[in-house]
């Protein structure tokens, strides 16, 4: 378990100035997928309700009906709670020595990648579309020196922000840097 | 000399598959949880919604478990029945 207070291969004098997970429209959009997986199978047993009483009632398909809606539900679930882990798991965190980027894709697809803020070249912040224009989110990319990829920071909250605070952590890393 | 209509099963049968998802679901919701502890970030909400999960599993298996209890699983399933299901049986409305 990682403790913010206590970094994989923290430097001396580091802190962490901020933490960043994607946007809270993530979330809502894993329980708009759960309500409506949930509420339309239980709206159309209520809506029929007469038939899939004499359904349950029934010795051979009542037990095959009720171990069906015990899958399907119970699925929904485990969905839910393994998409909710991808949202918790995708992390950023900025420090006042270096970037932290954790990608979880999936269970079995996890990055882990960081970079000094001293080749930090260029950051760009990305607000594409209504939804990101009404609710402040969206990307920030990172760009290094040399041919690496840049750093992604998907959906996140208020990205012009994130971008200046970057911008101004490789300033002062770089002035510490020359005064040293 | 064999007759196809004499074969019974009993519905017990849907609980092997039953008991094969659940192994799957037990199987991958705890590989899950190892995953959130493992991996992510020491703090409350990470044990809020883990139990939030296990509470969730917990009602919705009890809840089949409370439906399941009250059928008879030795009644068979005979194959030369399984074409004799009345659609008004089935379909009231009908």
């Amino acid at each position: 378990m990682m403790n913010l207070h206590q970094l994989p291969n923290q430097r001396l004098n580091e802190k962490v100035v901020l933490f960043l997970r994607r946007q809270w429209f993530a979330i809502l959009t894993i329980i708009t997928a759960f309500s409506i997986l949930t509420g339309i199978p239980l709206l159309g047993g209520w809506y029929f309700w007469d038939t899939i009483q004499t359904w349950l009632d029934h010795p051979v398909i009542g037990p095959f009906l009720v171990i069906l809606g015990s899958i399907y539900f119970l699925s929904i679930w485990l969905f839910a709670f393994l998409e909710f882990t991808d949202y918790y798991l995708d992390t950023w965190i900025i420090t006042n020595e270096r970037i932290i980027s954790i990608e979880q894709n999936g269970l079995f697809n996890r990055t882990a990648s960081e970079l000094d803020l001293s080749s930090v070249q260029d950051t760009t912040a990305e607000i594409r579309g209504i939804l990101q224009t009404v609710f402040t989110y969206g990307n920030v990319f990172v760009q290094t020196a040399g041919e690496k990829s840049r750093f992604h920071f998907k959906n996140i909250d208020n990205p012009e922000e994130v971008k200046q605070l970057i911008n101004r952590l490789v300033q002062e890393k770089r002035a510490r840097k020359l005064t040293s | 000399m064999f007759d196809f209509s004499d074969i019974n099963i009993p519905i017990a049968v849907f609980l092997i598959v039953y008991g094969a998802y659940m192994l799957f679901y037990v199987l991958y919701a705890l590989f899950n949880v190892y995953h959130l502890i493992r991996y992510g970030v020491y703090g409350f909400g990470m044990y809020l919604i883990v139990t939030l999960f296990a509470g969730g599993t917990i009602l919705l298996v009890a809840g089949s478990t409370f439906l399941l209890m009250e059928y008879d699983w030795t009644y068979p399933i005979s194959l030369d029945k399984t074409v004799n299901y009345y659609n008004e049986d089935l379909f009231p409305s009908l």
